[in-house]
């Protein structure tokens, strides 16, 4: 089952949400706004196999996406849940602009709690600002018994590229 | 829970759930099949920016079809009214015309508990892809709520037709 806007709120009071900060105003129906973060990594090149991201802060006045370039953003609030799984997506405003957000890897973890890192990919030139309410976060019910904590990228809270390169998959054996 | 495709039928029976035109032999096992109307909407602003009402033009789609090329993306939307106060909606492509390069949304899948009216679909194509208006396009599922509902009194209520962002009317 998906939760309803109260259903989040209430469940952020009895502790097994986490939206931080929180605004009531952002509630939806059945989901809530999340903002930009300001932090914002650009694909920059490829050298050795490994993907080069250069750091960029997004100013107030605006950020410009170039079309089918690959940006990796972040989520202003820290979110996450020990009780419930996540879906995080685009706002249907941002998708209408045609933003791929999150496109492929929407999936949060139960126990998973930190800002997350969004995957950007513009069709248009497309202008972000920071803090801009720019996606939803859905949360399910589960169906079964719960794992400990697994590995994951839940400590961090700034964009973050892959680690797949580490484990060695793009090849470099 | 998602439900089945009876127990959409059921509910559009009783009116727990709207999709106007039905057509019973749309229902799939797990979903309903939505077609693609004639009209649709090409932006023409050279950036888009949050902040300001974007530029369109609006568009027919012939019924000989519309050519999308690679990297193409325009606003389309349903026949079908669709929404409900009791089901949360979420709309997908139909896996065959995602297995010609074509996406019908491009983030927001989700759609509100009480939100009612055309779905705009984001159509984007990663392939050259052909389109034509009354095409099976897209599907709807239905997933169970938890908790005490409050209705979609948005800015999309009661779409006709494609809508383009109003994300400006946020004061972004």
């Amino acid at each position: 089952m998906i939760l309803t806007g109260a259903e989040i709120k209430e469940s952020i009071r009895r502790g097994e949400i986490k939206l931080d900060p929180f605004d009531p105003e952002q509630v939806n129906p059945n989901s809530y706004n999340y903002r930009l973060g300001s932090k914002l990594k650009v694909f920059k090149e490829i050298k050795d196999d490994i993907q080069i991201f250069e750091d960029v802060v997004i100013p107030e006045e605006g950020y410009i996406l170039e079309p089918h370039q690959m940006y990796l953003g972040h989520t202003a609030e820290t979110i996450g849940s020990n009780k419930y799984a996540m879906s995080l997506i685009g706002r249907s405003s941002i998708g209408r602009l045609g933003l791929f957000l999150q496109i492929s890897a929407n999936l949060g973890h139960t126990t998973s709690s930190h800002k997350w890192t969004l995957e950007m990919v513009s069709v248009k030139p497309l202008k972000i600002y920071p803090y801009m309410k720019i996606g939803q976060v859905s949360f399910w019910e589960n169906c079964g018994e719960l794992m400990p904590d697994q590995f994951t990228y839940a400590n961090f809270n700034a964009p973050q590229e892959a680690y797949i390169r580490h484990n060695n998959i793009l090849g470099v054996s | 829970m998602i439900l089945t495709g009876r127990e959409i039928s059921k509910n559009v029976e009783d009116s727990r759930i709207r999709i106007e035109p039905f057509d019973h032999a749309r229902i799939t096992t797990n979903s309903y099949d939505l077609t693609l109307a004639e009209e649709y909407i090409e932006y023409t602003s050279e950036i888009l920016d949050p902040r300001k009402a974007p530029e369109y033009k609006k568009c027919t789609i012939p019924v000989e079809g519309l050519r999308l090329k690679k990297g193409d993306f325009i606003l389309a939307s349903s026949k079908e009214r669709v929404g409900s106060d009791h089901f949360v909606p979420i709309i997908h492509a139909k896996s065959g015309i995602a297995r010609m390069g074509l996406f019908v949304h491009v983030t927001a899948d989700l759609i509100d508990i009480g939100s009612f009216g055309n779905v705009t679909f984001q159509l984007y194509a990663t392939l050259p892809v052909k389109v034509y208006p009354g095409m099976l396009l897209g599907q709807v599922t239905f997933w169970t709520p938890k908790g005490e509902i409050k209705l979609y009194e948005g800015k999309y209520q009661n779409s006709e037709g494609p809508q383009a962002s109003k994300i400006y009317a946020d004061g972004t």
